[in-house]
């Protein structure tokens, strides 16, 4: 992907937005819309580790619910809130990295299970400690009444926050984009194909491997921040492996091979929760079934059908105009 | 402490019959069964069914005989279709089958708790060395052990054990010697499948039926059988005994991180030992 078509498509990606905010006044579509878009953002983040590092992680929810739980005891400490946040965020690149270092060297499907117990942990530490995080009830985060300058009133409305998240995913992408059509995507990818041909190589392989393992960390803190605004409040429901199952799932039947593909998967997930109505008491089996579809039949997912899609097309088209 | 030394005896037992199962699927399959737990469930609540007919021994056949029948099926149009693919894709499947089991269980049977009494044999309760137990969780011990035993000597003295042995290992070289390495997995699948559902069918009288009694015993039995090296046996049964009795003096002792433990030991071991105690099978 080159800079221009990165640009390219972000810049119809905030006309689309624009045109959302604009035209859709229905506060419940909105707000449908806004959790799609965070849990996009979430699904982007485990995506990532999966692209680069063909890692499937079983507990990002660890930390989706954490960066909650920090912003919220940030702010009980009375600190400000957007300080509270870029801490948030910094804090959880550092731990991730550090993490990263011993995790990433587990290999296969292992390292999804220690996953999965890591992000236990924290969701059994958050039920139990009631006295910090309000037990298994949750906690309210108290969000002050301006935040970077506008009054909470505002940003709080739905079309607003849908902006604001929408703006949050396109820019997360964009960075991404950028990010991995440099040397360091290049270098992760070649870890993650093979990793002693790499070290033949003279490449490092454990400190990007660790790094994409932070990155993919951060996405996901960054979704449960907007998750916390969206909100105002977190429980270990935001911990629990369910939710990184879900997350994992979205991953999967968007496609991880498309860097958009995690994002598609999050809004054809909500969508069809939302299209499925009365029906949606049974969306475990209907999603478990998509799921095995998908991954028998098209292991490239949505994001892959579609592009084989409109290839094909375009390659009829070619066909045609030359007249055979 | 008698009594916390038996629970912990007891929960061991369970395991054993879950993990057992696990762990042969993994040997043959190098399938990591998201769904085991499920199945565990799905066991369980059959066994309810089964038992409200008729009567508890009916089930305890009964119930892992339909688990086992489900289980060969599933090898047969799963895992046999899905051998050549990425594990991490098998893995993903399983959990596709955990939402649909989750969601069906829940579609028969309802959300609320159910609980099947123990059978009238085996209601009493009996003197353990001064304190009063109940005889059916003797009887559950008794179990566990049977089935360590039974699969111990199966896998060690039988024919049918060293295929399976030896398709645990490399399974190209079995088939080529001969062995009919496709419907000895089914056979596995289908065995480890109804060892699930026997653990379900055990489980019921002393854990109550309800939808969340699958991801407990899962995230448990994966504990295990890291613990214990993936598709180990010996290793898992160690692992099982291990975890049991962590959780049950933990409880007593140490209330604040005795949830903790388990997941501790799991990331210790994965960490220094990526293969398990007894792994030396990649």
């Amino acid at each position: 992907m080159s800079i221009q078509r990165v640009a390219g498509s972000a810049a119809v990606a905030l006309v689309v937005g624009a045109g959302v905010f604009a035209w859709v006044s229905s506060g419940t579509l909105l707000s449908l819309l806004t959790q799609a878009i965070i849990y996009a953002v979430f699904a982007l983040g485990v995506g990532v580790l999966l692209r680069q590092n063909g890692m499937v992680s079983f507990g990002h929810a660890l930390f989706f619910g954490c960066a909650g739980y920090a912003v919220g005891l940030l702010l009980q400490a009375q600190w400000s809130a957007e300080l509270a946040m870029l801490a948030t965020l910094a804090g959880m690149a550092v731990v991730a990295f550090v993490m990263g270092l011993v995790i990433v060297r587990v290999p296969g499907v292992a390292f999804g299970m220690l996953t999965l117990a890591i992000g236990q942990m924290f969701f059994l530490t958050a039920s139990r400690s009631r006295g910090l995080t309000g037990g298994a009830d949750g906690m309210n985060i108290d969000w002050p009444s301006t935040l970077f300058g506008v009054s909470q009133s505002v940003l709080l409305k739905p079309a607003n926050l849908f902006l604001l998240c929408w703006c949050t995913l396109v820019g997360v992408m964009v960075l991404l984009g950028l990010l991995l059509n440099s040397r360091f995507g290049r270098i992760t990818e070649a870890v993650r194909d093979n990793e002693e041909r790499a070290r033949f190589i003279g490449i490092r392989t454990l400190l990007p491997r660790a790094a994409v393992y932070a990155l993919s960390a951060v996405i996901t803190g960054l979704a449960g921040l907007l998750s916390a605004l969206n909100t105002g409040f977190v429980s270990p429901e935001n911990l629990h492996w369910s939710l990184s199952g879900v997350a994992l799932m979205m991953v999967v039947v968007g496609g991880y091979k498309a860097l958009w593909g995690p994002a598609l998967g999050a809004v054809v997930y909500f969508m069809a929760k939302d299209f499925l109505g009365d029906y949606a008491t049974h969306w475990m089996a209907i999603f478990g079934v998509a799921l095995i579809t998908v991954i028998v039949f098209s292991p490239t997912g949505l994001a892959g059908l579609l592009e084989r899609v409109v290839k094909g097309k375009a390659a009829v088209r070619v066909h045609k105009a030359h007249g055979h | 402490m008698t009594i916390h030394l038996f629970n912990g005896l007891v929960y061991g037992a369970l395991l054993i019959i879950m993990c057992s199962g696990l762990a042969l699927i993994y040997g043959l399959r190098r399938v990591v069964n998201f769904a085991h737990g499920s199945l565990y469930m799905l066991g369980a609540y059959l066994g309810y069914s089964i038992a409200m007919q008729t009567n508890f021994w009916v089930a305890l056949v009964a119930a892992p005989a339909v688990m086992a029948v489900f289980g060969v099926l599933l090898d047969r149009y799963g895992f046999r279709l899905l051998q050549d693919r990425d594990p991490l894709t098998v893995v993903l499947v399983t959990f596709g089958l955990l939402l649909i089991i989750e969601d069906l269980v829940q579609t028969v049977w309802g959300k609320s708790n159910l609980s099947v009494p123990a059978p009238a044999l085996l209601s009493a309760s009996v003197d353990l060395l001064g304190t009063p137990v109940p005889a059916y969780r003797i009887a559950v011990i008794a179990v566990g052990a049977l089935v360590a035993l039974g699969l111990s000597l199966w896998l060690r003295y039988s024919k049918v054990g060293l295929f399976v042995r030896a398709a645990s290992t490399d399974p190209t070289t079995t088939a080529m010697q001969g062995v009919n390495t496709d419907a000895l997995s089914a056979s596995v699948v289908g065995l480890g499948t109804a060892l699930a559902g026997l653990a379900g069918v055990v489980a019921a009288p002393f854990l109550s039926l309800s939808p969340a009694m699958s991801s407990d015993v899962i995230i448990d039995s994966f504990v295990v059988v890291v613990v214990g090296g993936l598709g180990s046996l010996a290793g898992a049964f160690v692992a099982a005994m291990v975890l049991g009795m962590v959780q049950a003096l933990g409880a007593v002792y140490l209330p604040d991180v005795a949830v903790l433990l388990p997941f501790v030991l799991m990331v210790a071991i994965l960490i220094w030992k990526p293969a398990g105690f007894a792994g030396s099978r990649t």
